[in-house]
């Protein structure tokens, strides 16, 4: 497989990297800013220019382009595949409670017996991402990588968009689907956020709702230790995520973040479901041990390519928008923590999103992931 | 291959394409780094407080917490101790200390519960043995179930324990003092099945003993059953009182209970009624031995608040001979030989299977005088009383007589005592007192008619209206009635019975005591009431003229009465020797076959028409 950066020249023509002449790019990733995305004609001249490949993108706050973090450019990347299939599936999600609906349809239009990964995009406010992930997995089968993440809007947390070839599509679900059998995927997702703080007890929510922390409206909890910051909020709720397990199974305890809050209401809507009854711990990041779990996810997903020979053609990069906020501008260390693991030429792209997708090598399936990196490496076996 | 730092980032992002440094941007976004590097610290160094704040209330909620557990412990009624899964121990209140007397409260904590034990004041107080077995029951009692245990600790309490396991392997023992609820269900227990006056045995326990004597005699032990029935106890209850009374009934259990050995069983049945179980017999006559000795020893007199009291006792036994029999008719059995017994008067009387017959007979008896009754077969008859100057029938006196269908007419001395036993008394004599008087009505005036009352006549106290009611109805004048009662009537000694002939007496009637000169026969009786009469019983009459004593009698009573204006009437006269003896001791009056047997009314006409009766010299 092959593995290009595009540029968009002054004349706001795109070009490959490094103007080498090659084969028509199978498929082009799309990363930018949500305005950048919805007003500029950058998609479109993408696809005008590029006509018979798939093209599928997703707005963020901030845009990977190998080790460099961008709040403003559109970053491209471009892959061509010697013996890999690939096929777009996308569905629109008019209700966020029909997520896992969505997800089963577009399972059921990429499932086939060679259907090896699906890296899936999708539409960052207005979904639960949990039940997205349950529904594709359910129709595609365990046995198929499912990874990706939500589109993002920085810390405005107001418009997210999906775009499939050229076009911002509303309320998008855009899903890759690889097939044969010399694809190679490798997963990683780490966190590194500490726990802290005493352990409160979920008293009262509903769904990804969360009423209640110990009897009392979580958001007192969360503006309580926000301070001056809680006028950022949502946003500046994701310098504290939410540990969550069921007091039955510690072991599998999930890190979930907030998307909105109502303030007159006194809840907390998470990306996730938020059962009651389940245990929780507020978390919070220091910039070293953060960087140290996009290199853990980093070692991870290179293990989980479990030929050692075969080279990495691309990392997709998945970050956390709370990652973003708190490190600001030594988020960029997290990147190049990664790539000093992957080796510095293997190309970096991706997004600072609002739900990271993997396999959760602990429980097996694919699930949504907050405040994590999580790495998709792509490659192909000769 | 180590990252770049922040500044050659920085620097980097602001070197133009040219090379040149843009210092502005390099500027800003070094101020923004030291401001980012500011808000993280601000928003650590909050995190931090907020959780020690929060960390200090939680403590601070534990420790009211746990002073609020700890009293809620320490005032609970149970003792209580918390093992951990190690079988140490975790909590335990103040009660559990006490119960166990343990020196050391609290700090036997993390101490095992053989040592526990070990130090319990409580357990030392047993010897060694006895110490060892409460100490394995409660260290070994199961820590996987719920398990409870009582023990009687060596001080006397009752203590329950419940031990139950918790979910972290340990488990939770429980100790309650049980001994009130324990000792009050003794108590209730020995309640009911005891006397509350006497603290003998109860009938329920007596029966139980009774079921357990006729199983023995399957291993060839035989038993007896005794009943005994005081004699002449009511009298004592109706003269000195119920305190007294029950006085003696405690007097009597005590000499009872001395009377029999441990194996035998005294119990009060209720009232005057005691009966005892004589166990493991060794010969036949044993009973009778013991039915003599208790004859003897009841009849002693008692001293009781400076009343001196003598009464009797009869006594009935049946011998437990088959374990086939049931206990009711043991009882019965028993009952009859009393009931034969009370007869004799004073004495005990064994079983006998014809008593059955008989008892079977007196209840035919008492059927068929309520029908009798109601069918009008009780009739009344009269014997002539003569003046004994003038010869003239001066009176007659109403006897009953009863017309049995097959027994012909039964005589008074039959069916008076079981009317009085089964309730007809008053009935009868009320039957008795209304035929006289209206017979008595159709008399010539100068004939009186006399009508005996029983004693138990004076219990309802209703006997005046019943002579008022008599007297109207019939129209007779009261002078012309005359009531005889007994020294039966003197005996009860009851302030009613006289207050009942004082006013029977105010009405004009006279009143006569009859069968003089038998039973106590004391002067003080006619000291006591203003009789108008006396009537000397007929025995002495029978021996005139043999016994010098009865002429002694006879004499020293109608001289007695002269001197007081009482009259008197000889009964029982049937020569003309015993009349001429009579009329020389100024007797007024005289009955007897001598001057004809009771007679039914139709016969009177001709006794009144016939000629005056010879007279005594």
């Amino acid at each position: 497989m092959w593995v290009r950066s595009l540029r968009q020249t002054e004349t706001g023509k795109w070009s490959l990297h490094d103007d080498a002449p090659v084969r028509t790019p199978d498929l082009i990733l799309l990363f930018g800013p949500t305005d950048g995305m919805r007003a500029s004609s950058a998609p479109a001249q993408l696809a005008e220019q590029f006509p018979d490949t798939i093209q599928v993108g997703c707005s963020t706050g901030t845009s990977v382009d190998g080790v460099v973090l961008s709040d403003e450019a559109l970053s491209a990347v471009a892959i061509g595949f010697d013996a890999t299939r690939i096929k777009l599936a996308t569905q629109t999600l008019t209700d966020a409670n029909l997520s896992r609906a969505a997800g089963e349809e577009i399972g059921n239009r990429l499932a086939a017996p060679d259907l090896s990964a699906v890296f899936v995009l999708s539409e960052g406010l207005g979904v639960n991402g949990s039940k997205l992930v349950e529904g594709l997995s359910a129709a595609c089968g365990q046995g198929v990588a499912i990874s990706g993440g939500l589109a993002g809007d920085g810390q405005r947390f107001s418009d997210t968009l999906v775009t499939v070839g050229g076009k911002a599509v509303p309320g998008c679900v855009a899903a890759i689907g690889f097939y044969g059998f010399a694809i190679r995927i490798g997963h990683g997702s780490a966190g590194g956020w500490d726990e802290f703080g005493p352990l409160r007890k979920i008293t009262r929510s509903d769904g990804n709702i969360l009423l209640e922390l110990d009897g009392k409206p979580a958001l007192d909890l969360y503006e309580r230790y926000l301070g001056d910051e809680a006028a950022l909020l949502p946003a500046s709720a994701l310098f504290y995520p939410l540990k969550i397990w069921d007091p039955a199974h510690p072991e599998d305890a999930v890190v979930r973040t907030v998307l909105s809050i109502d303030r007159e209401a006194r809840t907390m809507t998470f990306a996730g479901d938020i059962p009651a009854g389940w245990s929780s711990r507020l978390m919070r990041g220091s910039l070293d041990r953060l960087t140290e779990g996009a290199a853990q996810a980093a070692r991870s997903a290179r293990e989980a390519i479990s030929d050692a020979n075969v080279e990495v053609g691309l990392c997709l990069f998945v970050s956390c928008v709370g990652r973003r906020l708190l490190m600001g501008q030594r988020a960029e260390e997290e990147v190049e923590a990664v790539a000093n693991v992957l080796g510095k030429l293997t190309p970096i792209a991706g997004f600072y999103s609002y739900g990271e997708i993997a396999r959760n090598y602990h429980s097996g399936g694919s699930c949504l992931h907050n405040q994590t990196v999580t790495l998709t490496l792509l490659a192909e076996a000769a | 291959m180590p990252g770049r730092t922040l500044l050659e980032r920085q620097i980097a992002k602001s070197t133009k394409n040219d090379g040149a440094i843009d210092y502005v941007l390099l500027k800003r976004l070094v101020a923004e780094a030291y401001n980012d590097k500011e808000l993280d610290r601000r928003r650590a160094d909050r995190a931090s407080r907020l959780v020690a704040e929060e960390l200090e209330d939680a403590l601070g909620n534990l420790e009211v917490q746990n002073l609020r557990f700890k009293a809620a412990l320490d005032n609970m009624a149970q003792g209580l101790a918390l093992f951990d899964a190690d079988g140490r121990l975790a909590v335990c209140n103040r009660r559990y200390a006490e119960i166990l007397e343990l020196p050391t409260f609290p700090c036997c904590l993390g101490a095992k519960i053989d040592q526990i034990l070990d130090a319990s004041g409580a357990l030392a107080k047993a010897n060694d043995m006895e110490r060892r077995l409460l100490s394995i029951e409660i260290e070994f009692a199961d820590r996987k179930r719920t398990t409870s245990i009582e023990q009687v600790w060596p001080d006397g309490r009752t203590i329950s324990m419940v031990r139950t396991p918790v979910a972290d392997g340990g488990f939770l023992d429980t100790l309650s003092d049980i001994s009130e609820a324990r000792q009050s269900e003794a108590r209730l227990a020995h309640l009911a099945r005891h006397d509350a006056l006497t603290d003998l045995p109860n009938r329920v326990m007596f029966r139980e003993r009774l079921v357990q004597a006729i199983h023995e005699t399957e291993r060839q032990h035989t038993s007896a059953v005794l009943c005994l029935d005081l004699d002449r106890f009511k009298a004592v209850n109706d003269t000195l009182g119920h305190p007294i009374g029950d006085a003696l009934l405690v007097a009597v259990g005590q000499r009872l209970r001395r009377l029999v050995r441990d194996a035998d069983l005294v119990a009060r049945l209720g009232g005057d009624e005691f009966a005892i179980i004589q166990r493991l017999l060794p010969t036949a006559a044993v009973p009778e031995a013991l039915a003599r000795r208790i004859i003897g020893v009841l009849s002693d007199p008692y001293e009781i608040n400076g009343h001196r009291i003598q009464i009797g006792v009869s006594v009935g036994i049946e011998r437990i001979v088959d374990s086939r029999v049931n206990p009711d008719e043991i009882l019965r059995n028993a009952d009859l030989a009393l009931y034969q017994a009370k007869t004799q008067g004073g004495a005990y009387c064994l079983f006998e299977p014809a008593m059955h017959a008989h008892a079977a007979k007196r209840r035919q008896l008492e059927l068929d005088l309520r029908t009798a009754l109601d069918s009008g077969r009780i009739e009344v008859h009269y014997q002539p009383q003569v003046d004994i100057r003038t010869g003239m029938v001066i009176g007659l006196e109403a006897l009953a007589r009863w017309r049995h269908p097959d027994r012909g007419l039964v005589p008074p001395s039959d069916f008076i005592p079981l009317s009085e036993e089964v309730g007809l008394i008053d009935r009868l004599g009320t039957f008795a007192l209304q035929r006289a008087c209206a017979d008595a009505s159709i008399w010539p005036a100068s004939i009186s008619v006399a009508v005996n009352l029983s004693a138990l006549q004076f219990r309802s106290g209703r006997l005046v209206g019943i002579v008022e009611d008599a007297l109207r109805e019939s129209g007779l004048a009261p002078e012309r009635l005359e009531l005889e009662v007994t020294e039966g009537v003197m005996l009860l000694n009851s302030s009613s019975a006289f207050q009942q002939l004082r006013q029977i007496k105010r009405l004009g009637v006279r009143i006569s005591l009859d069968d003089f000169g038998t039973g106590y026969s004391s002067l003080s009786y006619i000291r006591n009431f203003p009789f108008d009469k006396v009537k000397i019983d007929q025995s002495f009459v029978r021996e005139l003229g043999t016994s010098p004593d009865s002429l002694a009698i006879i004499r020293a009573v109608a001289g007695m009465c002269t001197s007081l204006g009482i009259a008197t009437t000889a009964e029982g006269v049937e020569t003309d020797a015993q009349l001429e003896i009579l009329g020389k001791e100024h007797c007024d009056s005289v009955q007897g076959f001598l001057f004809g047997k009771a007679m039914p009314a139709s016969e009177l006409p001709a006794l009144f028409d016939r000629a005056p009766f010879a007279q005594a010299a």
